[in-house]
């Protein structure tokens, strides 16, 4: 159940972020999750839908972006997108979409990246 | 009059944990130690490998012991009369760099050359954590079925060692071990995969050198 620390920790970002740009309102909140993560994007939207309640994030649109996952092939040196074998992203098995290999690094798809946020604010405030 | 700003955050909590993760790698390095992180599903013998560890491996041995409630295990460890910190997860999952380095506080690091910091059983979700260890042992056991590794693939493509525990019983709980073991390779093909059985002692001398190779390097 890491979806909770996870979330507890993106809002404790957020907050953070908005209260030192002076928002009065949080209106978005975007966040990048890796599709080779362990973690469940409709779990980690229930935990936050929770835990913004009586917060300034209350109300904020959350949207959750899911980051394709990208290799190194070390068998063929193919550099890109990977080839996922289930669409299961708990199962995910990623191979060279090039030569088959399953020896491969991953480059990308293990985010769990706060992105941006809108906010709404005084007119007048300085930008933090 | 109010107006719309949009912030860029860019905060990556897998980047501040990996980022947490290194620091915890160089204070071990800065005092000699070379850690393993032991992953695995409950019950697959992780704790009593380690156990096995110490009374077999000429290292000075300290161990940290990570679980929901961890005063069991720390309890069993600390019977070898060796450095040992307990770390209570409560409700999560799997530890994380930030505990991990709290630990380190606790741990006479000048004393040790080998720290085993047991994980939370769970094949899941210590997968996305590193904590700052040299190599990352996971151990499972036949009786958790010979299909763990399909069901499980990102632990074992991220895994340095790989420990099949149990053999002597695959037979009476249908498990086919060398299934097992071709499975862990197509997704990790250099990965070490060794079969063992605390029972009978097979692969407790490979695993160890295993280890020490890892030290030497």
């Amino acid at each position: 159940m890491h979806e909770l620390s996870m979330a507890d920790a993106m809002v404790k970002t957020v907050l953070d972020v908005a209260e030192k740009n002076d928002a009065t309102e949080v209106l978005e909140v975007t966040i990048e999750i890796g599709k080779l993560t362990m973690l469940n994007p409709e779990q980690l939207k229930f935990l936050l839908d929770v835990l913004v309640e009586n917060t300034l994030l209350e109300g904020a649109e959350l949207n959750i972006v899911e980051v394709p996952v990208e290799i190194n092939c070390n068998e063929c040196e193919y550099t890109g997108a990977a080839n996922m074998d289930d669409s299961d992203h708990y199962l995910a098995i990623v191979e060279c979409p090039e030569c088959g290999e399953r020896n491969v690094e991953i480059t990308a798809g293990r985010e769990c990246n706060v992105k941006n946020i809108k906010i709404e604010k005084e007119e007048g405030d300085e930008d933090a | 009059m109010h107006k719309i700003a949009e912030v860029e955050i860019q905060h990556d909590i897998m980047v501040a944990n990996s980022k947490l993760a290194g620091k915890n790698q160089k204070i071990l390095d800065d005092a000699d130690v070379f850690s393993v992180d032991v992953l695995g599903a409950i019950g697959s013998g992780k704790t009593s490998l380690i156990e096995t560890l110490i009374q077999k491996m000429d290292h000075n041995i300290g161990v940290i012991a990570g679980d929901v409630i961890s005063k069991y295990d720390a309890g069993r460890f600390e019977q070898y009369d060796i450095p040992v910190v307990g770390l209570n997860t409560g409700k999560e999952c799997h530890l994380d760099a930030h505990l991990v380095e709290h630990a380190f506080g606790d741990l006479p690091l000048d004393s040790i050359d080998l720290l085993f910091i047991e994980n939370v059983g769970n094949l899941i979700c210590p997968v996305d954590f590193d904590l700052g260890s040299h190599i990352r042992m996971v151990v499972i056991s036949v009786s958790e079925g010979d299909d763990t590794v399909e069901k499980h693939p990102l632990i074992f493509k991220n895994a340095d060692l790989v420990v099949i525990n149990k053999v002597d019983i695959a037979d009476a709980v249908g498990a086919d071990q060398d299934k097992m073991v071709a499975d862990v390779k197509i997704l990790n093909p250099d990965v070490k995969v060794i079969k063992s059985s605390l029972k009978t002692g097979q692969g407790l001398d490979e695993i160890i050198s295993s280890i020490e190779t890892f030290m030497k390097h």
